[in-house]
């Protein structure tokens, strides 16, 4: 079964460093294709994003770093708008994967929020672009990312939660219903001050006061102190 | 121990409490008060349009429309859409932050200045809940400006729980980015029940915010005496 996207025109736009598919007829099942244009597509986005900002951004701009044709973009996308919302929910998906794995390899609680959260300075501090893609960009992509930014951060409250289990009744008490909610936007915040002031080289020095603000409210300050200076 | 009165040196921007009162017929003093109170209009309407489209989808018709107000006027009062969301954020945050210093500027004890501080913050949310919300997270990243703008408000309340760091047994022990992330989980949190749009029940946080703010510096213990003698 044959591509139906005209071959040639594909062919035209495919600097061969980048290319993944061989130009052309490749009978490659459609589904493949699809999946694979709408990854770069994304990827276009990102590094178009990174260069002129989200307003900057034109959909010649994506599809010039996607090496793909404006006809593939609306085969995939309706607007700009969309492809960023697919290209926030990877960039999360992946940063999520990260976190998750990093915080169940280790077998007590403490040592697992510690884990986490390196994983996510590390990723933020590896993808500068992606860091800003989803803290700064996307605040100005319009209200349905807003949506989902919201919900990431929501997301991290299991993490700490979790933390309340087989805590004596005195700790307890000191949490409130919205302790987690509280903790997890104190982090966020101090991360999403130094993307915006392009200063991410800076967000992995935070890892021991974010484990120590984090982990205090149920480990007391001191035995918090000692998770968060561990090597 | 407490260490006195804080001055509100930090807080140049804040703007004077004293509002020109109307006076009959053509004054000077009349003339400035109507159009603080134009600019208000148009930045509440401004705020009204944000909070519900996001603030990229609004237009300067759509605030004009909202503010029942002539073209024009919105022309001779602020230069753009991005100008006039600088302006409602620089209104918005001048005005809470005043709240903020006349209440806890009067009491000594710190931990009873940060409650009286965040109790005054609570209000004027609650009261402009609209305005309020453009402030928190869409401010960010309306304009470059903006950001600062952020900057200086959250330096205000960093350097009023700083304080505690005197009061505190352990306060030379403390993180050193702790103001910033109990102000950041403060916002959070005020954030997401604005977002419910219940803006009348904003003031229910008061106590739990309180122990949060202050359970760092003086343990949950006290933390939750002060929260509970609200």
């Amino acid at each position: 079964m044959s591509d139906p996207v005209n071959p040639s025109v594909e062919s035209a736009e495919y600097p061969p460093e980048l290319a993944r598919l061989p130009p052309g007829r490749h009978g490659l099942p459609r589904e493949f294709v699809a999946r694979n244009q709408r990854e770069r597509l994304i990827a276009g986005l990102a590094e178009a994003v990174a260069e002129n900002g989200y307003a900057g951004t034109t959909i010649a701009h994506i599809t010039r770093h996607a090496a793909v044709s404006r006809r593939t973009f609306y085969e995939h996308f309706s607007s700009k708008d969309e492809c960023f919302v697919a290209a926030y929910d990877t960039v999360m998906a992946e940063l999520r994967q990260r976190v998750d794995e990093a915080f169940n390899q280790e077998e007590e609680w403490p040592q697992a929020v510690r884990a986490g959260i390196a994983a996510m300075l590390d990723f933020l501090t590896a993808e500068p672009h992606l860091a800003r893609l989803s803290m700064v960009e996307a605040l100005v992509a319009g209200p349905v990312v807003i949506e989902r930014y919201d919900a990431a951060i929501q997301g991290l409250v299991p993490y700490f939660q979790a933390g309340r289990k087989g805590r004596s009744a005195k700790v307890l008490a000191g949490l409130s219903p919205s302790t987690e909610e509280a903790l997890v936007g104190g982090m966020v915040s101090l991360i999403s001050r130094r993307i915006f002031a392009d200063r991410t080289e800076e967000l992995e020095s935070l890892l021991p006061d974010l484990v120590e603000f984090t982990l205090t409210p149920y480990l007391g300050s001191s035995e918090a102190a000692k998770v968060a200076r561990q090597g | 121990m407490t260490t006195g009165r804080s001055d509100s040196g930090t807080l140049s921007f804040v703007a004077s409490k004293s509002t020109p009162r109307p006076l009959p017929g053509r004054h000077p003093l009349s003339r400035e008060f109507i159009a603080q109170h134009q600019r208000a209009r148009i930045t509440s309407a401004l705020a009204l349009e944000v909070s519900e489209r996001g603030y990229r989808a609004v237009t300067v018709a759509d605030i004009v429309k909202r503010a029942g107000i002539a073209r024009n006027t919105f022309y001779e009062n602020f230069s753009s859409k991005e100008d006039c969301f600088l302006g409602a954020q620089q209104l918005a945050m001048s005005a809470a932050l005043s709240r903020v210093v006349d209440a806890a500027g009067e009491i000594d004890d710190w931990p009873y200045r940060v409650q009286a501080g965040l109790s005054a913050f609570l209000c004027y949310i609650g009261e402009e809940p609209a305005l309020a919300r453009t402030c928190m997270v869409d401010a960010l990243a309306a304009a470059p400006t903006s950001v600062r703008y952020y900057e200086e408000s959250l330096q205000a309340f960093i350097s009023l729980f700083r304080l505690g760091r005197d009061v505190s047994p352990h306060g030379h022990e403390l993180p050193e980015t702790l103001e910033e992330a109990l102000i950041g989980g403060v916002f959070w949190i005020l954030y997401q029940r604005l977002l419910l749009d219940e803006p009348d029940r904003i003031g229910e946080l008061l106590p739990e915010l309180v122990e949060f703010a202050l359970t760092p510096y003086l343990g949950a213990e006290s933390a939750r005496a002060v929260a509970a003698d609200g």
